[in-house]
């Protein structure tokens, strides 16, 4: 045992000699200089000039936009929030009339009043054939954000297979899915949640 | 005493040459090494009392971490401490010294030393670099205290990626569009992100290169492009897409090609997570009625449910070193953090206060990292691995989610 323990000293101690050098002044191993470009993020860690990235292969792919001077910060430009686009005094008109839709927790079956409900969207709709709608899913926040990302698509294409089984045209019906990122209403209570479980009905056109 | 400290070396020196140099750090510890931090001193010029303090501070949280060491600080004194741990620094203009050695005292030998050099705001980053190389002296496996957390942070209404020091310090913003930004995710390198974005109406996938401020839409498919995931070779990731009619989980390349569809089934397919090793997927499913975890080879095939208990299982992560799955639960009261064997068994609950989600692994797997709602505001906390020493990392008032932890910056 105490071989074994001189054994793990000497093994050790080498071990500190070559990774620390054998001089008292050398123990202090200079680790590679923590330079600017590795630390601070605001400065670029490459010493060439960032190049923009070669265009994605994928027709849908963008290539990389240009280099902005201060890289952690996006600029605003060009960027904003996606309103509904009230097309005229009809379209809002039938804006204000599209129902929204509830559901159940975790469940993108449509009740027998969202049925009546989407009924009378069809209708609506009808009246209108210019107009293109964006069906929106939406979740309460109770569920996992990341699983009800997909079921509000779920809700969302719910309602639009009804609408088309009632004769909407496809091509006017578009969806998107905002999980849990949009309630109507804010509360964590089962009021505010059955008011989060919608489909909204946006006009696009 | 010398005795039991030169097992505990002996032990620490095999682990060291192990080919994996890994501390289970879920096994039983019989006595914690006793860790003593001396006060920090000037190498050279004044002494700069605030240096020295910010110093010691850093070290003694993040050492005070792993369940490794029982760590006193200046005030304690010297005597009795297994290892001591010196930090001197000097301050030339612009140009910052700290120099930290970390000393065995009854064998009266120096394990390891490390100069840093840098500017003033360099102190933290060169503090989390010797609490990561006191690990990796002593354990073989490095400290993860030099990666950065990418997270999600609520501003009036809207959600904004944010970047942060892996002790909740510096918190710097990476996305300004004031839209919806969602699950980032770092590349291998830690010095790219994918995120999920609607600032352009759809939810996207976005790849950014933190460095450069370089970003591309990777990923823009009618539907969802959501849950992006690095494979651990940084070469594919793993997103899920609603453009064939329902969630499904796809592999693409970084550029956003699409590789091949990973499920087929008309329930629900959300959350992939990478083996370490490349070679599988676990991702949440309801195909059998309820969320429930499930593992598959990365080609899609050989699909089995991991989770059998619990009615509701989501945000699956699998460990660094690959033997266990950390996931939230959620149950009456919210939800909580679970750890699993890859084989299902050993099912172990770690949170129990307040509604806690989102698990992530630190990338040497000690810890996970999540966020909570305990504290009456969602924000991020650490915990080991095993689910002691739950602590709160992120230190601003906003509502503070999704944490994922990089590599070594």
């Amino acid at each position: 045992m105490r071989k074994k323990i001189i054994g793990c000293i000497v093994v050790l101690s080498l071990g500190a000699l070559v990774s620390s050098g054998c001089a008292k002044k050398d123990l202090v191993k200079s680790e590679e200089p923590v330079s600017t470009a590795q630390t601070v993020p605001t400065t670029p860690p490459e010493a060439a000039p960032p190049q923009p990235m070669q265009p994605m292969e994928e027709s849908k792919s963008e290539p990389m936009a240009p280099a902005k001077s201060e890289p952690m910060v996006e600029t605003r430009a060009g960027e904003a929030n996606v309103k509904p686009e009230n097309k005229g005094t009809q379209g809002a008109q039938l804006q204000g009339e599209l129902q929204k839709i509830y559901f159940n927790f975790d469940s993108a079956s449509l009740s027998e009043e969202s049925r009546s409900l989407l009924a009378k969207n069809a209708q609506l709709l009808a009246g209108q054939p210019s107009a293109k709608v964006r069906i929106e899913g939406n979740c309460d926040e109770r569920g996992s954000d990341e699983y009800n990302m997909a079921l509000g698509e779920r809700r969302a294409k719910a309602a639009k297979d009804y609408l088309v089984n009632l004769g909407v045209q496809p091509d006017r019906l578009s969806t998107i899915s905002y999980g849990v990122e949009k309630p109507a209403v804010e509360g964590h209570d089962e009021a505010a949640w059955a008011k989060n479980r919608r489909d909204e009905f946006v006009i696009v056109k | 005493m010398r005795i039991i400290l030169c097992a505990v070396l002996l032990i620490m020196a095999q682990l060291s040459w192990a080919s994996d140099g890994y501390i289970d750090i879920t096994a039983p510890i019989v006595r914690k090494t006793q860790l003593y931090l001396a006060p920090a001193t000037a190498l050279s010029g004044p002494a700069l009392p605030e240096v020295g303090r910010e110093l010691t501070e850093l070290l003694s949280f993040d050492l005070g971490l792993p369940s490794i060491f029982s760590v006193s600080g200046p005030a304690a004194g010297p005597a009795g401490a297994d290892l001591v741990l010196k930090s001197s620094y000097a301050l030339n203009g612009n140009a910052l010294v700290v120099e930290c050695r970390l000393i065995d005292q009854a064998l009266n030998r120096e394990l390891t030393a490390k100069r840093y050099t840098g500017t003033p705001k360099e102190l933290r980053r060169m503090g989390h670099a010797f609490a990561d190389e006191v690990l990796r002296a002593l354990t073989g496996l490095k400290g993860p205290f030099t990666g950065k957390i990418a997270y999600v942070t609520r501003i009036s209404g809207n959600k904004e990626i944010f970047v942060m020091d892996s002790d909740g310090r510096n918190p710097q913003r990476v996305t300004n569009n004031g839209s919806i930004n969602l699950n980032p995710d770092f590349a291998p390198s830690g010095k790219e992100i994918i995120y999920t974005s609607y600032k352009k109406g759809n939810p996207d996938l976005y790849r950014r290169e933190l460095f450069t401020g370089l970003e591309a839409r990777i990923s823009s498919r009618q539907g969802l492009n959501a849950m992006g995931a690095f494979s651990p070779d940084g070469n594919r990731i793993a997103e899920v897409m609603s453009k064939d009619g329902d969630s499904e989980i796809y592999l693409i390349s970084r550029e956003g090609k699409e590789l091949s569809r990973l499920t087929r089934d008309p329930g629900i397919d959300v959350s992939p997570a990478w083996s370490p090793d490349g070679s599988k997927l676990v991702f949440v499913s309801d195909r059998l009625g309820k969320p429930q975890l499930f593992v598959m080879d990365a080609d899609g095939s050989h699909v089995r449910r991991l989770t059998t208990s619990g009615a509701y299982n989501v945000t699956p992560r699998w460990s660094p070193k690959g033997e266990r799955i950390a996931y939230a639960r959620q149950e009456e009261g919210g939800f909580q953090i679970h750890t699993i064997g890859v084989d299902g068994s050993q099912d172990s609950q770690l949170t129990s206060q307040g509604n806690n989600q989102h698990p992530r692994w630190s990338p040497d797997g000690r810890f996970i990292i999540f966020s909570s709602t305990r504290g009456g505001t969602e924000a991020i906390y650490l915990m080991r691995a095993d689910g002691s020493a739950q602590t709160l990392i992120s230190r601003g008032k906003t509502r503070d989610s999704h944490p994922t932890w990089s590599a070594a910056w």
